[in-house]
């Protein structure tokens, strides 16, 4: 099919300019988070910088992401799990370890994570299978889209990337639920989940026992797995009704906020902007959010609605995950704040993913030849 | 052309599309609870957290104030030391680097891993964690000129304690050394690792020398690095303290006392500043700056010659026949003799049905107060003493000063005694018997006097009656505590026959032709001689049940009045060990005497047949 020039009229523009609000929000906030006092001085470290030059690659993915028809990415779905599947396994066996954990492949001086990949790769999959069931998802659906997903999950959950698994575990529940089950297996499922959620915590490691034990009393290890959360929150609380200003949050200058350019990073932002700057990021979060909704909504056909309602599920999480950590009301895990958080692999996968939705929303008329 | 929309819900299952509204809605409202509750109800508390975290109040230390002798003489000086840090956080490849540390230092590997190891859990890892306190030198240079290649390794500059005199005044300087937990409650001053007085000077005078700490406000950060500083108050440095030891003579006196263990004490009896205080054996007080090893403790708090104990302030002994000297003064102001009574000597004094016996058999004769004194006659003051009871000699003496501290600024000074009937049935529960004053009045048994507090009481024989206040610093206005209950007419009777002793009696040695000298000497009895009636030389008895040798003395010359109290512990005689020492003192400070002494200096050598020729009025006293 040509690229026809009426699709541009279609774009899902509030969808483009939320995500470069969200960077732009996010970049500054770096800016910030990059520097730390040194006396008078501000030196910085060049994480803002970095981010733009990921952001600038990000929306080359962006615009790569919307030149073809989004039905061929139903198509590349398997292959891609598949290839995915093996650099994750690649990785455990000759990955480079960094902090203790096997996360990426060296590619030509370039560290690469196919974590990353795995995700999109797993949601296209999912979208896919889950938008060729005109029926609500019955045992059989539901033991075929685990039997794909969970594998992959968990190679992810051992390198161990605890966060990135979780996420991609929730995004595939995620859709599940907005198929919706039949209602037999729903019943099943709402009554055998909290019975069954804590027989995983015999499968947590120490460390991440004692973070979810953290988060009901952070003073149980002030100095450890504590630390971060008390931190934060001070950092959080001390913002007040209108924050320190631009630059002058002292719990990120003078570092007491751990990872505050990566998983904290909002953190810094709501002691510089308050409460005031906390809602409305909230609010630009929320109003991305129901961009994915609408695109869902008016998709053209099932596949691009699932396709956007994935992503919904995939930003979702992160956003909830991570807010719910640094707010002290999630445990701690390692997961980003999409376009706040610093990182160069999430940076590119997240303006993809944007891509793939944008691409869902130009495409969401057909045309009558006539 | 014409767009065509299906209709949305065609694609889109509705259940889905209502949870991911809900979703939304949720996401919002929760987290705007949240922040709600952490920014606007609790923005306060976090805000004041967030300001603890990142301001503290650091204390600036203070130089501690040296301490000088009277011409200025530096005793006590704090001078930078130099210790090895390791600053965790920084060193790449700590177990290497302790061993190159190691071989530069030559202390043991595993010593250093284990002060990494304890320290560890105090020290940051951005802080320097000490590992070796006070570098030698050599060690320093070598450690300078590597230091690059080994990062995290830092020279730690620090104040520390040292006393260019050494043993020199230790007992006087006391020492410095790390506060311990109860000082460190006790104030609020200090922090951990500071040193404080422990003894002596030191002590006494912490709050002066020590000075006061300044405060800074610091900014902070998680690692504990620094980033602004504000100065809230800057640091008062400690005073110097200036002395009124004349160090030249306390290092004369201690050559004098060398080898031997005793005391001695030189005063200005108008001032009562004291221009010398020696007791030996020593120690050296600089081995305390940095902590003693136990051994090292245990060798100097064991040893039988107590070199930790201040003799002239912490020594107490009989005093012997110095304590005459007391006696006549009791005898004149309470009436029980003139100066000019005559009191027969016959050799032996009989109480109850006991005789107790003159040190020069066959008595003196007939004397007057004078003579008594001159040749230290006993049956004149067992008499005396007899007429008196205890109980006024006890108040007589009390009153001039005895058996009670003299409020020197040392620590630990103690009291001595002066026996009474009441004491005596409250220390043993047994009735007073009049032997026992016998032996009192002249300086025995139950008595104990300091060298101080002898020094105080000639010192006020001399100034005219006034007991002052013995006093190191130089600074310090002279103080009268008391006055001696003595009239001034019998004052100078006791200070006649003192300079008579010197020119014809028990201190010969002393006499010199340019000066006024006077002096009373005193044997103190260790051992109760199982016969007394065998009297044996000083050097055929073992060392430890010699007596103690008193010498009590003034002189003066152009205007100048010096008292110079010695003893030398298991001495012998206290004019035969005692007064060539004395002389000695006096030469420092008069210059040398001139013509020839009339007697060669030096104690007498034990057993030799060159034994000095004394005349019997030379061997008693």
């Amino acid at each position: 099919m040509p690229f026809d020039r009426r699709f541009i009229l279609s774009v899902n523009w509030s969808l483009v300019a939320l995500t470069a609000m969200l960077f732009g929000v996010g970049v500054l906030n770096l800016y910030s988070a990059s520097g730390f006092r040194m006396g008078d001085e501000l030196s910085m470290q060049p994480f803002y910088n970095r981010q733009l030059i990921w952001g600038l690659a990000g929306l080359g993915c962006l615009l790569a992401m919307v030149v073809f028809d989004y039905k061929y990415l139903a198509a590349i779905a398997w292959p891609m799990v598949i290839s995915t599947s093996v650099l994750l396994v690649l990785v455990l066996v000759m990955g480079k370890t960094v902090g203790g954990a096997k996360r990426w492949l060296p590619i030509g001086g370039f560290a690469f994570q196919p974590s990353e990949v795995a995700k999109i790769a797993l949601l296209l999959l999912a979208a896919k299978i889950l938008s060729k069931r005109s029926e609500r998802l019955g045992w059989l659906d539901l033991a075929g889209i685990l039997a794909v997903s969970l594998p992959v999950a968990l190679l992810i959950i051992v390198e161990p990337d605890l966060g990135t698994g979780l996420n991609v575990l929730l995004l595939v529940a995620g859709l599940i639920l907005y198929r919706g089950l039949a209602g037999p297996v729903f019943k099943t499922l709402a009554i055998a989940g909290p019975i069954l959620i804590p027989c995983g915590w015999f499968f947590l490691k120490p460390y991440q026992k004692g973070r979810i034990l953290t988060l009901f009393d952070p003073q149980r290890d002030p100095l450890g797995a504590g630390y971060h959360i008390i931190q934060s929150q001070i950092a959080i609380g001390s913002g007040q009704m209108w924050g320190k200003g631009f630059l002058e949050g002292t719990q990120s200058q003078l570092r007491y906020l751990p990872e505050k350019h990566t998983d904290f990073a909002v953190a810094v932002f709501a002691e510089e902007w308050g409460f005031m700057g906390g809602i409305a990021l909230l609010t630009l979060f929320c109003l991305f959010l129901l961009q994915f909704y609408v695109t869902a909504k008016n998709a053209k056909d099932r596949f691009g609605s699932y396709l956007a309602a994935g992503v919904f599920f995939y930003f979702f999480w992160q956003i909830l995950i991570n807010m719910g950590m640094v707010l002290g009301i999630m445990p701690v895990v390692g997961i980003p704040l999409p376009f706040i958080s610093y990182g160069g692999s999430a940076t590119i996968v997240n303006f993809t993913l944007v891509g793939i939705v944008v691409n869902v929303s130009m495409r969401r008329y057909l045309f009558k030849k006539g | 052309m014409r767009l065509e929309t299906e209709t949305p819900q065609q694609h889109a299952p509705r259940s889905g599309l209502i949870l991911l509204q809900a979703l939304v809605l949720g996401l919002f409202c929760l987290f705007t609870l949240r922040l709600w509750y952490l920014q606007v109800h609790k923005g306060g508390t976090f805000s004041d957290m967030a300001r603890d975290n990142q301001l503290r109040q650091v204390l600036i230390g203070s130089a501690r104030g040296r301490i000088l002798d009277r011409s200025g003489t530096p005793l006590a000086v704090s001078e930078p030391s130099f210790a090895l840090g390791l600053v965790r956080e920084d060193c790449e490849d700590i177990d290497g680097t302790l061993a190159k540390v190691s071989e530069w230092t030559g202390v043991d590997k595993h010593v250093l891993s284990e002060t990494v190891k304890r320290g560890k859990k105090r020290v940051k890892p951005f802080e320097p964690l000490i590992l070796i306190t006070d570098l030698p030198y050599e060690a320093l240079a070598r450690i300078e000129a590597n230091a690059m290649l080994y990062p995290g390794l830092e020279i730690v500059v620090r104040q520390k304690r040292y006393y260019p005199t050494g043993a020199l005044m230790s007992h006087v300087l006391g020492y410095v050394a790390e506060a311990n937990e109860d000082e460190l409650e006790k104030n609020p001053q200090l922090s951990l690792g500071d040193s404080v007085g422990k003894q002596g000077l030191e002590l006494t005078h912490e709050d002066e020398l020590r000075g006061s700490k300044g405060r800074k406000q610091v900014e902070v950060d998680a690692f504990g690095r620094q980033h602004n500083e504000f100065i809230l108050e800057p640091p008062r440095a400690g005073a110097d303290l200036k002395l009124s030891i004349d160090i030249g003579l306390q290092r004369e006196c201690s050559r004098l006392l060398e080898g031997q263990a005793g005391a001695i004490l030189v005063m200005e009896p108008d001032t009562g500043k004291i221009l010398s205080m020696v007791s030996q054996p020593s120690f050296d007080n600089n081995m305390f700056v940095l902590g003693v090893p136990a051994d090292k403790w245990r060798e100097l708090r064991d040893n039988p010659r107590h070199p930790i104990q201040n003799r002239v302030t912490q020594g107490v002994y009989p005093p012997g026949s110095v304590f005459k000297l007391l006696m006549a003064a009791a005898g004149l102001t309470e009436g029980f003799v003139r100066p000019g009574d005559v009191v027969a000597c016959p050799g032996s004094y009989r109480v109850g049905n006991r005789d107790f016996h003159d040190w020069k058999k066959g008595g003196h004769g007939s004397l007057d107060l004078r003579g008594a004194l001159v040749h230290s006659c006993d049956i004149y003051f067992y008499k005396l003493g007899d007429r008196m009871g205890i109980d006024r000699l006890h108040d007589y003496a009390v009153a001039s000063g005895f058996g009670a501290r003299t409020g020197i600024d040392l620590p630990h000074e103690k009291a001595g005694l002066i026996p009474s009937k009441e004491w005596k049935k409250k220390r043993f529960g047994a009735a007073w018997s009049k032997g026992e004053t016998i032996i009192a009045s002249i300086g025995q048994g139950y008595v104990l006097t300091s060298p101080l507090q002898i020094g105080r009481y000639l010192s006020a024989l001399v100034n005219g009656g006034r007991l002052m206040k013995p006093e190191l610093v130089e600074t310090e206005a002279p103080r009268v505590d008391a006055t001696l209950p003595l009239k001034d007419g019998d004052r100078q009777v006791i200070l006649d026959a003192m300079v008579a002793t010197v020119e014809s009696g028990t201190a010969k040695s002393l006499l010199r032709s340019d000066a006024v000298m006077a002096g009373k000497t005193g044997t103190a009895q260790v051992v109760k001689l199982i016969n007394p009636d065998i009297r044996r030389k000083t050097h055929e008895m073992p060392y430890e049940q010699r007596d103690h040798a008193w010498l009590a003395s003034w002189g003066r010359k152009d205007g100048k009045t010096y008292v110079v109290v010695c003893l030398v512990e298991h001495g012998g005689h206290g004019g035969e060990v005692s007064g060539p020492l004395v002389r000695k003192v006096f030469e420092y400070l008069f210059g040398p005497a001139p013509g020839k002494p009339p007697r060669a200096a030096g104690a007498a050598p034990a057993g030799t047949a060159g034994e000095p020729a004394v005349d019997p009025g030379d061997v008693g006293d």
